[in-house]
């Protein structure tokens, strides 16, 4: 039973593209078409659409169709019954701007078969050179011929690991057989197929279908299955646990205090020593009194070194505005904390209102009250420290 | 009550809502998301996926989502604007999806963890036609969850992309909230996927097969139905919170983080005798219905430049004066809204 519809293929005379389509057409005859997703690229490839009676058809965008595929099939392999074969045809064009999405495909491994048409270049927008163009082949872009040596996909695609990669040529009694081993293949399966743009490849060059195996003999490409492994699909790998409801994580902790208005405390200090922790635990204290309650943490994108600030608000009521125009309480356990608050404008905020505690060791533009804390409670604990003698106050 | 980042309740949220599938891929300030996601989807019976960039993050979710499972990603500026083909391919196949927009200060890399609300015409008027996305924009971390429901909600009810607009303040900032009253019942219910019924999905205009074709009048009128349906949904789907005062001839309007610090203005404000009314846009678009009735003036607070949004909303202010707060680099404190007030 064909998948195809009977009317005229919209591709040039000798264009290879609808030999491709008779062949997977064979190739998929023993699957049932409402288990079939057929994804298409943009090209004239994507014109395969209005020849497929049958399948499911999801025309995309150009050269993400594999990542489309990708998306299709595990989601129906993890979440559904895992029923849909999906095959994706793409260009090489579409393979030259989506390459990333076919490494990725073949380093995840879904139960998705791309179909690669290289007619060495773009089609449909003038028969301009792709990736895939040989050297010295004349294209609209390359009227001099191409400077550069074409991608060899198939390659690439076996250095990330695609467990399915074979290439051949259009007119090639065997390419049927080879997509029905590639969709059959349980994980991702790559078929590159040469064939002729007979719109431009072959008015521009000296190439007939017949000299195929030569533009890929000198091209240094493999003809032929390159790769047909078992490897374990993501689907089989992928580890699933049973839904279940939602944790409650609670600190069980309750105590009564009195906060009549509301609090706002800078705590600065070193990167990695505990300044945010101690900012947390402060919070979680308030949480336990009942107080509303938010957090700010800042530090350098590295986030393993520098500055370590973190801005705290605990109040009676909802918290609006959750920056702090004037500080209630400044604590500053190192000088990268101090450099940080001048830095942003802090020590311009604080009036004599404002309570300010810094380590004996730390550097000041404003008067402040000292205390060893680094030295009495180490570095990894000076902000915890700092934090309890302000509540000491 | 429970310490808990708006994002990681973007993340809760949407998993209560039923969403089944993430692909993602890292940026700050949006990051939580993505990890809180992987961590949970598995043990849920869901998908997570890492994708090797943003283009792939959307394509993938809109794969899922097109197979008949929910789906969300979450990105900043720069991975947004990768993002923006794909959303258009969402628009124009009708396909069900939710992109959390985590802000940073832009243009380009910009500030990684610096807060901006610089992005919100980016997320609103990025596809060719002007097609109107839905975009929520909550204030706080609680918001984030209940305008993460109301994007799953709606993006099933409307076959559509829908984009949640929070910023690095409303995204990573701690906050205290009540986590176990906001679940409840309510998980989209979806329609769809690739059965028994032949489906055809296709970016290029197309009649009502599914077939190519150019723009006739029935490509048209499909095309007009894309925007006709969230025109329709506009009055349920468009949401203000407003706080309105009598005799108050100023309305202080504001969105996202910003909101927060205007809704203390106005309190300050009315501490000291000044009438003042504020609405908090909770939908930028489709673009609400603002209670302009009795203001002469009408306040917009943003962070970013120039006011964007405000020049989104000057045309329908009906000729009142329009005062803008603005400004990039630091959030905006409640005095100098405050002080536009007057």
């Amino acid at each position: 039973m064909t998948l195809l519809r009977d009317a005229p293929a919209p591709y040039c005379k000798g264009c290879g593209h609808p030999l491709v389509l008779r062949a997977l057409d064979r190739a998929l005859s023993g699957y049932a078409p409402e288990e079939l997703v057929v994804v298409t690229d943009i090209g004239c490839v994507g014109l395969a659409d209005a020849q497929l009676e049958t399948p499911h058809t999801v025309h995309t965008t150009h050269g993400r169709s594999t990542a489309f595929a990708t998306g299709i099939q595990l989601a129906d392999a993890v979440l559904g019954e895992g029923r849909l074969k999906v095959v994706v045809l793409i260009g090489d064009g579409g393979a030259t701007i989506g390459i990333n999405h076919l490494v990725n495909a073949a380093l995840l491994n879904p139960d998705v078969t791309v179909v690669v048409h290289d007619n060495f270049l773009f089609g449909m927008t003038g028969g301009q050179g792709s990736a895939f163009t040989p050297q010295g082949f004349v294209t609209a872009t390359t009227p001099g011929g191409s400077a550069t040596p074409p991608l060899d996909l198939c390659a690439v695609l076996l250095a990330a690991r695609a467990p399915f990669v074979a290439r051949t040529v259009g007119g090639d009694r065997e390419l049927a057989d080879v997509l029905a081993r590639a969709v059959a293949h349980p994980g991702f399966a790559v078929v590159e197929v040469l064939e002729l743009c007979t719109a431009y490849a072959t008015r521009w060059n000296e190439l007939t279908g017949g000299e195929l195996r030569a533009v890929a003999e000198e091209a240094g490409y493999e003809l032929g299955v390159l790769r047909d492994e078992p490897r374990p699909s993501f689907a089989h790998t992928y580890k699933k646990g049973v839904d279940r409801p939602e944790p409650a994580e609670r600190d069980g902790l309750a105590f009564a205090g009195e906060l009549p208005a509301p609090a706002r405390v800078i705590l600065a200090g070193t990167a990695g020593e505990r300044v945010q922790s101690a900012a947390t635990a402060l919070v979680r204290a308030g949480l336990a009194q009942g107080l509303h309650a938010t957090q700010k943490n800042d530090n350098p994108v590295t986030q393993g070194t520098g500055f370590s600030v973190s801005e705290v608000i605990l109040s009676p009521e909802p918290i609006l505005y959750t920056g702090i125009e004037r500080p209630d309480a400044v604590l500053i356990v190192s000088q990268d904390g101090a450099r940080e608050l001048a830095a942003t404008g802090v020590f311009d905020r604080v009036d004599g209102r404002t309570f300010v505690l810094a380590d004996e060791t730390v550097e000041l533009p404003v008067e402040a009250e000292r205390l060893p804390l680094r030295a009495t409670a180490g570095a990894k604990g000076a902000a915890l420290a700092a934090v309890e003698a302000w509540l000491a106050r | 009550m429970e310490l808990v980042s708006g994002n990681r309740l973007t993340a809760l949220a949407a998993l209560a809502s039923g969403c089944r599938f993430f692909a993602g891929y890292p940026i700050t300030p949006s990051s939580e998301i993505y990890r809180t996601m992987m961590e949970e989807l598995p043990r849920r019976g869901g998908l997570g996926l890492s994708a090797p960039d943003e283009i792939s993050a959307l394509s993938m979710c809109v794969g899922a989502s097109l197979a008949g499972y929910p789906a969300m990603t979450a990105t900043s500026g720069p991975g947004f604007s990768l993002m923006v083909e794909t959303l258009q391919y969402a628009v124009a196949t009708e396909t069900p999806v939710v992109v959390t927009f985590v802000q940073r200060l832009g243009p380009s890399t910009g500030g990684a963890t610096q807060g901006a609300q610089g992005d919100v015409l980016l997320a609103e008027f990025c596809t060719s036609g002007g097609y109107t996305i839905p975009v929520f924009a909550p204030s706080t971390a609680e918001e984030c969850w209940t305008l993460t429901r109301r994007a799953f909600e709606w993006a099933e009810r409307l076959r559509t992309p829908v984009v949640l607009l929070s910023d690095k303040e409303v995204g990573m900032t701690l906050e205290s909230v009540e986590v176990q009253e906001l679940y409840g019942n309510g998980r989209v219910v979806r329609r769809g996927g690739f059965g028994a019924g032949r489906v055809v999905v296709t970016g290029s205009t197309h009649d009502r097969e599914g077939r190519l074709r150019k723009p006739d009048p029935e490509v048209v009128e499909i095309l007009d139905g894309l925007q006709e349906k969230i025109d329709a949904a506009a009055p349920e789907l468009a949401l203000v919170d407003a706080d309105l005062e009598d005799g108050a001839d100023t309305l202080v309007v504001s969105y996202g983080v910003t909101a927060r610090a205007a809704r203390e203005a106005c309190l300050r404000a009315r501490a000291r005798g000044r009438r003042v009314s504020f609405a908090a846009v909770k939908t930028l678009f489709p673009l609400p219905e603002l209670p302009l009735v009795g203001a002469a003036r009408v306040v917009v607070a943003e962070e970013n430049r120039g006011g964007l949004y405000a020049g989104v909303l000057e045309p329908r202010l009906g000729g009142r004066e329009l005062v803008r707060v603005n400004g990039v680099g630091a959030s905006i404190p409640p005095a100098r809204i405050e002080a536009a007030i007057g």
